[in-house]
């Protein structure tokens, strides 16, 4: 949340926050996952059109971090394909940005995702 | 402390034990008059006990023979006085009265009970699960429920969505390159090229 | 029913109005401040039933509480309330220490009163910021954001932690203030009382905020005790309930400050509430730096303090006496053992009233670890609030109450 905000502005990177997934390129899933989240991150994700990523911020969406319980999703890579993972608990606002830097990259490295010319 | 000693003399046959721990008093009771004495310690002018302050209860698994014990921490915001209220409840009829007639925020604290515990309370306007999803398998706050369920008794629903996502796996981007073409993020000269792009 | 309604149904007939709308808002709704979901039964345009549906955020705390020894579990009270973490420490070392029966050092508890207190002014303004930002407001946001920035840089100072500090332990606090972070608490101080007005200028006197507060979300004193609501939700009742001033702990008998407390009882009450309570914090935190002054170089850590948790600075630690139990052993590690026994305590967090009930058998972990969160039950009392009222005001609603679902769930 911070790191939207005016000491860290996301948007400077032009990068915005959208409120509806249909309009969204990137998942950033903040925080735990536990089971009955699970599926409607999944619907979120299912909602988002092609080409679409997703960042695990924290480390209970990588990996549960410590919540080894019987609620609790080990990590959202169990039901999403993750790109980047930013450990921490919670991560840096400087983290997530240097996340996004690294998604960035990866989806310039890409090719044929976006179109048959890249 | 007054409270006890009233209880004492209206409820003579109820009250099992009386003491205090770490300073604070605590009176354990039978189940069946429960609604009773909490009305009673609610209204009465001296006690006014108006400030349910929580409800939960313990699961004295090996421990002690009634297995449950229902604790209402009670606080009376003019006399400044904390009373803790334990009520027994066995193992083999998990049942108590409802208070949601004398305290409208036990609503939610009895359906968190019934969840996290299954001891059901009778005369309950609304009686399910609250925080776990409604099909849940067991009752996680008992000391016999797993601290971490996974593999064959995990939650039906999620296996379900597991399944699902193995299945919509194959239509992703990554399964859809074309054969003969190289992914080039697996390249690291890829990147580095990006790399220095991006800083110049 | 409103007249206009009335008009309008009997135009189109009766028949047609037996049906209600519903509307299903959440979980992933970005205005419910987290992953709460509400059902809404809808008779046009207002709402005639709300059914909270919570429990997407359940990570089964008070279960791995149990599996955890005393110390450990300092770091989970931190997961509950993340964006006022340092009260929850407090609330938790406190009850363990009565349990216990560990006096702790003078110097520890003005430091546990000064980060319990920055604790608070940095969740009200957050609380500021999106409240302000759900009913229309774009510009508090990023000032809001602006100061606390500043407190979270000081809270990294002391314990290298911006939101899960961690920083009281059993007995006491881990580490002593820098004259570095004094000062800059002092700059602070001088600061924030010409930062309130600010805001208060940017909502006071915007019309669009003064319409969707005010006379939104009533509830009389009495009806809110009934209902559980506790903190400033409560006190823009008229109930006159702080457990700072009516069970004092810590030092907070000892310090000059008014309970802030509004008579109205509606979404508008609260936020003045919310308000007073920032300066008179920040007054607290003023006076603390001064009592600080007095007792220089005192130990900010119980004699007899067990824990995982040490100090940093190991020789300025007094010698530790021997525990007077028997020491457990887990893992090979020696953590404290509680004597049997349960307790009820209950601090004021930013949200209300935050209860830990911890059952010990006189084991190193507890028996029980049971969470009294303010969130859970105000969410619970959103039925009641929002009876009655417009769609739209059910977002003022829920951001008056000041929700944290890690805390509700837990």
């Amino acid at each position: 949340m911070a790191a939207g905000a005016s000491h860290f502005d996301l948007d400077r990177f032009g990068i915005i926050f959208r409120a509806s997934p249909r309009q969204a390129d990137v998942l950033i899933v903040a925080g735990t996952v536990t089971k009955k989240m699970a599926p409607i991150v999944r619907r979120v994700y299912d909602q988002m059109p092609e080409p679409r990523y997703v960042i695990a911020m924290g480390s209970c969406a990588c990996s549960g971090g410590v919540f080894r319980t019987y609620s609790t999703a080990q990590g959202c890579d169990e039901f999403l394909p993750v790109d980047v993972y930013i450990p921490g608990c919670p991560p840096r606002p400087e983290a997530l940005l240097e996340g996004l830097m690294k998604l960035q990259q990866k989806i310039r490295s890409e090719h044929n995702r976006w179109g048959s010319f890249r | 402390m007054l409270a006890i000693e009233m209880l004492k003399e209206n409820f003579p046959d109820e009250i099992i034990e009386e003491g205090e721990s770490a300073g604070q008093p605590y009176v354990v009771v039978k189940k069946e008059k429960i609604v009773e004495i909490l009305k009673f310690l609610h209204e009465k002018p001296e006690l006014l006990f108006d400030h349910l302050a929580d409800l939960t209860a313990v699961d004295w698994l090996g421990k002690k023979t009634p297995r449950f014990e229902v604790v209402y921490n009670l606080f009376s915001i003019r006399n400044r006085e904390l009373l803790r209220v334990k009520a027994q409840v066995s193992e083999e009829d998990p049942r108590i009265d409802s208070v949601t007639s004398v305290w409208k925020v036990a609503n939610w604290f009895e359906r968190e009970v019934y969840d996290m515990f299954g001891i059901i309370f009778n005369g309950h306007p609304d009686l399910r699960r609250l925080i776990m999803p409604e099909n849940w398998q067991g009752h996680p706050l008992r000391k016999d429920h797993p601290l971490a369920v996974e593999g064959e008794s995990e939650w039906q629903d999620y296996k379900e969505l597991k399944e699902r996502v193995r299945e919509f796996a194959q239509y992703d981007w990554y399964h859809r390159i074309p054969q003969g073409q190289k992914d080039v993020t697996e390249s690291p000269a890829g990147e580095q090229e990006e790399t220095n792009a991006t800083s110049a | 029913m409103p007249q206009a309604l009335e008009i309008i149904k009997k135009q189109i007939g009766e028949d047609e109005w037996d049906e209600p709308y519903y509307v299903n808002m959440g979980p992933q709704h970005p205005a419910t401040h987290g992953v709460l979901r509400l059902f809404l039964e809808l008779d046009g345009e207002y709402i005639t039933h709300c059914d909270p549906i919570i429990g997407y955020l359940h990570r089964g705390i008070e279960k791995l509480g149990e599996t955890f020894t005393y110390s450990q579990n300092i770091v989970l009270t931190d997961r509950l309330d993340y964006i006022a973490s340092a009260a929850n420490n407090v609330g938790y070392c406190l009850a363990v220490e009565k349990l216990m029966g560990l006096e702790v050092p003078r110097r520890a508890q003005i430091l546990r009163v000064i980060v319990c207190e920055m604790a608070r002014i940095a969740s009200h303004l957050l609380w500021l910021a999106t409240h302000a930002l759900d009913i229309g407001a774009m510009t508090v946001f990023l000032y809001c954001f602006r100061d606390r920035e500043w407190l979270l840089n000081i809270y990294e100072e002391i314990c290298g932690a911006r939101l899960t500090h961690t920083y009281p332990c059993i007995g006491g606090v881990r580490l002593d203030f820098t004259p570095h972070i004094i000062e800059e608490l002092y700059k602070f101080t001088e600061e924030f009382p010409n930062r309130i007005p600010e805001y208060e200028t940017l909502i006071d006197v915007n019309r669009i905020w003064l319409k969707r507060t005010k006379g939104v979300g009533v509830i009389s004193g009495e009806k809110a005790v009934n209902l559980g609501l506790t903190g400033p939700s409560l006190r823009g009742s008229g109930v006159r309930y702080d457990l700072r001033k009516t069970v004092p702990y810590l030092i907070y008998d000892e310090l000059d400050f008014e309970m802030a407390v509004e008579y109205e009882g509606d979404v508008y009450a609260r936020y003045r509430v919310r308000m007073k309570e920032m300066r008179e914090s920040n007054k607290i935190i003023r006076q603390c730096l001064d009592k600080l002054a007095e007792c220089e170089g005192e130990p900010v850590i119980a004699e007899n303090a067990p824990g995982l948790f040490m100090p940093f600075d190991k020789p300025k630690r007094p010698q530790a006496a021997p525990h007077p139990k028997k020491v457990y052993l887990i893992k090979g590690v020696e953590v404290p053992v509680v004597p049997e026994g349960d307790v009820y305590v209950a601090t004021e967090v930013p949200k209300g009233e935050l209860g830990f009930y911890l059952v010990s058998d006189g084991a190193g972990h507890p028996w029980r670890m049971r969470i009294r969160a303010p969130s859970f039950v105000h969410i619970s009392a959103i039925p009641d609030l929002c009876k009655g009222q417009m769609v739209a005001d059910i977002i003022a609603v829920i951001g008056s109450i000041d929700i944290v679902l890690g805390e509700c769930d837990r």
